[in-house]
């Protein structure tokens, strides 16, 4: 009985979902609303300039490495800070032997 | 008490031998085609890391201790990171992070699609995916390593 309810209602709040994020009558999130390829410009462009400009023909790999460098470089720097702070903590201290 | 085993039985240890190298080989693919297919450095590192914690598994820490040198996956973890950096500052006479290889450097620069193209593109993915294998190896052998529990 509660799984059957639990069940129905995620299905309900799902199809809510569908009516309130349907792009032609629902809800409208940011500046674009029917022409949003005017704000958005920036997909269009690297799916046209990508493999000129970087080389790469997986555009995601274009974007990662050489659009978005900062970001990877810092992500790189995050999953180093984050083992080095593993090991750290997690090593023999000085006082237990 | 039973004594300390910490590998596993005959089929998981066999199950292991013959699909780590297959893991292996289909992580490096990853790696080095990242800049034509789809997948890259780190997703390929991770299926890498994902062979290595296998062996963990699979072997136990005793038999991973011999294999695995913590200090020397902590330098390649290093190595990976500065290799990564240093393509990054290959363009830095116009700006960090430009492709200049791609453009009018001497090597990477075939046609786009093939192996041998995409500037940086394939130092990167090596890079990366060398950093993001051997940090995620280190952290697991970490925590196996060092258990802060009491037994």
């Amino acid at each position: 009985m509660k799984t059957t309810f639990g069940a129905l209602s995620l299905i309900f709040i799902l199809g809510v979902l569908l009516v309130v994020a349907n792009p032609n009558y629902g809800l409208k999130f940011g500046l674009g609303e029917g022409n949003w390829e005017e704000y958005r410009y920036t997909d269009q462009y690297y799916i046209e300039h990508g493999v000129e400009e970087v080389g790469g023909t997986n555009i995601v790999t274009d974007i990662v490495f050489d659009y978005r460098g900062y970001d990877t470089l810092g992500e790189a720097t995050v999953l180093f800070t984050s083992i080095a702070g593993a090991v750290a903590l997690l090593r023999k201290w000085r006082g237990e032997e | 008490m039973r004594p300390q085993n910490s590998d596993m039985g005959l089929i998981v240890k066999t199950m292991a031998r013959a699909t780590i190298p297959l893991i292996g080989i289909f992580g490096a693919y990853v790696i080095v085609h990242g800049h034509i297919t789809p997948g890259g450095g780190f997703q390929g590192g991770a299926t890498i890391a994902g062979a290595g914690v296998l062996f963990l598994v699979a072997f136990g820490l005793s038999e991973a201790k011999e294999k695995i040198n913590k200090n020397f996956y902590s330098v390649l973890e290093g190595i990976g990171g500065l290799v990564f950096l240093t393509a990054g500052m290959l363009g830095l006479g116009v700006v960090f992070f430009y492709n200049v290889l791609w453009h009018k450097g001497p090597v990477f620069n075939g046609e786009a699609g093939t192996l041998l193209s995409a500037g940086y593109l394939p130092i990167m993915n090596l890079a990366v995916g060398l950093k993001v294998y051997t940090g995620l190896v280190s952290a697991l052998f970490a925590i196996a390593l060092f258990r802060r529990w009491k037994k």
